[in-house]
């Protein structure tokens, strides 16, 4: 199940942030999602030698800690995408797939001419789009 | 799934726009109008290349963002490419498009009427024309500087309706 999805912008300033949890547990995966930057930004300077996979926007699984794992998307203009979810074994290929219609959606909401660039993205079309990808995510990796 | 936009409207819509700003709202402040005309430009490159960067990989320095531009992005907007870049390798690129589709339909001759009035006909008829180039200065710079390339753009009419964009990187 995914807990929470993070969009922080290319000052590492947060534009989108949301957790999918009953308990009272937002300030500990905004926590998570914090320490996820320095990771991210780990892997983009001192890229793996890896050839065919160097620069690709999906960055794969960032850490895991005891409880989460947390996976990270970093787009061409320096947008960072960010997945914390509590499933065990993930499969890569519907990471991905999460995250590319994590990012279709980020475009869609940001080609709105009322928003403003580098501003938090409050469009509540955007959250309910979110929000149904993300359960989409918990029942492609159940079955 | 791509969704299509009439050219003709867009032309319009383009030459009104131009219009409205240089004769209505900033009639007497022409410098002012290209600032706006630029701004409007400049958000929808913004918006534009987070659309077409989507599915590729980050581009590791400047020559590959601009091939880009020249390339994919410049054949989403004018359903063709540059035609020409050159670079001095110092931050400087000068990008060449010899049948620009937003100038196609514009002729730089005077109209009779105006060079009996003024003397200085052609220099009003190609500031004119300048006007309408503000737009797409503004959608390169957005588009570069969203991609991270700080950067000013300028545009040059040499002989129509071939158009060239020079790119000067801010280091």
């Amino acid at each position: 199940m995914i807990v929470c999805v993070a969009i922080v912008g290319h000052q590492n300033n947060p534009l989108y942030i949301q957790s999918f949890t009953e308990g009272d547990d937002a300030l500990k995966l905004h926590h998570v999602v914090h320490c996820s930057l320095d990771v991210v930004d780990e892997r983009v300077n001192n890229p793996k030698k890896s050839g065919p996979m160097l620069n690709e926007t999906y960055l794969g699984l960032l850490y895991p800690t005891e409880n989460y794992k947390v996976y990270g998307y970093l787009t061409n203009t320096k947008v960072k995408f960010i997945l914390v979810t509590t499933d065990l074994d993930v499969k890569d290929a519907d990471v991905r797939n999460f995250f590319r219609k994590f990012h279709a959606a980020y475009v869609d909401a940001v080609s709105n001419p009322f928003h403003v660039p580098g501003k938090k993205i409050t469009s509540k079309t955007f959250a309910e789009r979110i929000s149904t990808i993300v359960k989409a995510f918990g029942l492609s990796s159940a079955g | 799934m791509g969704r299509e936009v009439s050219e003709s409207c867009v032309e319009s819509l383009l030459i009104e726009m131009v219009s409205s700003y240089c004769n209505r709202f900033y009639a007497d402040k022409q410098e002012l109008a290209a600032r706006r005309i630029e701004a409007i430009g400049y958000q929808v490159g913004h918006q534009l290349s987070e659309r077409y960067t989507m599915e590729r990989p980050r581009f590791s320095d400047h020559l590959e963002a601009i091939k880009f531009i020249c390339k994919d992005f410049w054949s989403e907007i004018f359903k063709k490419q540059i035609d020409n870049l050159k670079t001095n390798h110092r931050g400087t690129f000068v990008l060449q498009d010899n049948h620009f589709r937003w100038l196609s339909r514009m002729s730089i001759e005077s109209s009779p009427e105006m060079v009996v009035s003024s003397p200085d006909g052609e220099d009003k008829a190609s500031q004119a024309m300048s006007m309408h180039l503000y737009f797409p200065c503004g959608i390169i710079r957005g588009a570069l500087s969203n991609l991270g390339i700080p950067c000013a753009v300028s545009a040059d009419i040499s002989s129509l309706p071939a158009c060239s964009f020079v790119i000067r990187i801010k280091a």
